[in-house]
């Protein structure tokens, strides 16, 4: 196993009028390729802050985060989003699927929607069991397919990292062990990092490891 | 990318629909606006290229009723003294003054106007485009020259003898039939000077003198000699080149205030095609965080952005201009009561190099007019765009 992520004593600090908020504060762990972590915390613990600085969004104001041997403070925006587009793959509690497009040009969209009759974006499709809905547009789905079709998207440019935030908050119970198993599947088969965050106890077991965040403190790490 | 633009216009057809039209008039106007100062420009040309002359002689009154007068065909209300012809042949500026008496007679069978012009020789001077369609261009005693419509309007052929139209007990032999000259001698009635002044009851008068001059460039010199002799203070000397400036210019002020109002409707379309993509950013801020967060970059949500205005302004364009372009005729109608003198010619023509330049200013204010929200778009952070409630 190699390292795809290193946090050394990241912090995520920001004024809020004249409020100094230390929104994750000297947080250390590191990422095993392959890995299925669940951060997990209560609300306002940092796990979304977390989140966005995992997957390049936001950067850290203390601390070294390197993810896929690139230092996340000193990424330019071009770098970072070349790091997004090429390592990290996004999941989101409400889906984030554009509205206009069909599942398949949803999927494609990483690539460009003009690749969505490619045969990746038809075997990805294939993988999530939505064969039978390319064509459909998202308003025509129920939300374990929506989610289904997030990742799907999420996959497309066979990411190392998975970043998936709350990915059955949505859902109902049998929609999220559904949702919940395939993103198992693609940890195990495709060897991609799985960073899941959540509420839900029950998701949070199934990981190998739990980051526990309090008040922007990371307090287990095991 | 073309595609997510359209369908993304279509997500809020009513809004975009409305910013399209706002784009539509204003390039509507645009378009008319230069068409119609062009078809005046070339109007104005054409009708002096046809009229053959340099100078207007005309009795005492307004310069431009007798210059439309002259050119369009109507009743005179006043006349010259066929003696001034010679004082105005005698400047030695001049190298043709063809007179002319024209009338214009109501014909109650065709309910439409019939004009005459009595001529002679040294009009063909000036009318060398005059072609016979049949017979000759000059008419003689007892011979009339139809212009091509009214010959055709009236079935008439060379050689018979016709009643004249809108004139009791009067007949004239068909001396020949011009060819047509798009101008209004088609649909005029040329007969003899001589025959003209017995007709219509005027013996020694004229309507009008056009004067063909040696060299044009002395136009003003010989403008002022004419003034200046015996017969000048009866008549008035239209240089014709300085009247078309003069009416030019009359209108200059309606074309000022008719670009001030489409330059003005152009920044608002502009302001309102702002504004849409601005809204469009407020209610897509979440998915814009979601295109940036795979990996979409900054410049491919500023190229995204930008060509959703290109394309709104681009339809709006296309369709105000072909709708300016169809509507043509009727402005023309409208314009023409309102206008101190207009040319025969269509004034709201179509301009194909108009259209394609308003078509292409399109797309130009769309780009400019999408850059702000669009870079503004680009600007937002992926972390913050997507705590946006989708």
């Amino acid at each position: 196993m190699s390292t795809i992520v290193t946090a050394n004593a990241v912090s995520r600090h920001y004024k809020r009028g004249t409020e100094d908020v230390r929104a994750l504060d000297s947080v250390s762990f590191t990422l095993e390729s392959g890995e299925f972590v669940a951060v997990v915390g209560a609300s306002g613990s940092g796990k979304s802050t977390l989140l966005h600085l995992l997957g390049s969004m936001d950067k850290p104001t203390g601390g070294t985060l390197t993810i896929a041997g690139n230092d996340v403070a000193t990424l330019t925006d071009a770098q970072a989003t070349k790091l997004r587009r090429d390592v990290i793959g996004f999941v989101f509690q409400d889906f984030g699927l554009l509205p206009t497009l069909t599942v398949a040009e949803n999927v494609a969209l990483p690539l460009g929607i003009q690749h969505a009759s490619s045969k990746d974006v038809r075997d990805l499709i294939e993988r999530v069991g939505l064969s039978h809905r390319v064509h459909h547009r998202p308003e025509q789905l129920s939300g374990g397919e929506m989610q289904r079709t997030a990742i799907a998207r999420a996959l497309v440019r066979k990411p190392r990292l998975l970043l998936a935030d709350e990915p059955t908050g949505n859902l109902d119970s049998a929609s999220g062990d559904r949702i919940v198993a395939l993103l198992q599947d693609v940890n195990k088969s495709l060897g991609v990092t799985l960073v899941i965050v959540t509420h839900n106890p029950a998701l949070a077991a199934l990981a190998e490891r739990q980051l526990v965040l309090v008040d922007g403190h990371l307090v287990d790490n095991s | 990318m073309m595609r997510l633009a359209l369908l993304n216009i279509f997500r809020r057809k009513m809004r975009n629909g409305i910013t399209a039209f706002g784009i539509a008039v204003a390039m509507g106007m645009l378009y008319t606006l230069l068409a119609f100062d062009r078809g005046y420009q070339q109007g104005l040309t054409t009708e002096l290229d046809r009229l053959g002359a340099h100078v207007l002689v005309v009795p005492k009154g307004c310069p431009y009723d007798a210059a439309s007068i002259a050119l369009h065909g109507a009743s005179w209300p006043c006349y010259l003294k066929d003696a001034y012809l010679k004082e105005v042949a005698a400047n030695e500026g001049v190298a043709t003054a063809a007179p002319i008496l024209m009338n214009a007679t109501w014909d109650e069978k065709s309910e439409s106007q019939v004009v005459y012009c009595g001529i002679t020789a040294e009009l063909l001077k000036l009318r060398r485009h005059w072609k016979a369609a049949e017979g000759g261009v000059l008419p003689s005693a007892g011979l009339l020259i139809a212009g091509s419509d009214i010959a055709k309007t009236n079935g008439w052929k060379l050689g018979q003898t016709v009643s004249l139209p809108g004139i009791d007990k009067q007949t004239l032999k068909i001396g020949g039939i011009l060819a047509p000259t798009s101008s209004p001698d088609d649909s005029f009635i040329h007969i003899q000077m001589s025959d003209a002044q017995r007709i219509f009851k005027r013996p020694n008068a004229l309507t009008h003198i056009l004067v063909q001059l040696k060299d044009p460039n002395k136009v003003d010199d010989v403008v002022n000699e004419l003034r200046g002799c015996d017969a000048g203070l009866e008549m008035t000397v239209v240089p014709l080149a300085h009247l078309f400036t003069t009416i030019r210019g009359l209108i200059q002020a309606t074309r000022v205030l008719l670009g001030c109002i489409t330059i003005t409707a152009m920044l608002a379309a502009a302001a309102g095609v702002a504004n849409t993509i601005l809204m469009a950013v407020a209610e897509r801020t979440r998915e814009i965080g979601i295109l940036r967060a795979i990996g979409t970059s900054k410049a491919s949500v500023v190229g995204q952005l930008v060509l959703e205005a290109i394309l709104l302004c681009t339809s709006g364009a296309v369709l105000g201009v072909i709708t300016a372009m169809l509507t043509g005729p009727l402005a023309e109608t409208r314009l023409r009561t309102i206008l101190p003198y207009a040319p025969t010619d269509p004034l709201l023509g179509a301009q194909p190099e108009i259209a394609f330049v308003c078509c292409l200013l399109g797309p130009v204010i769309g780009a400019i007019a999408g850059m702000l929200p669009a870079l503004r778009a680009a600007a937002l952070q992926p972390s913050i765009a997507l705590k946006e409630v989708m």
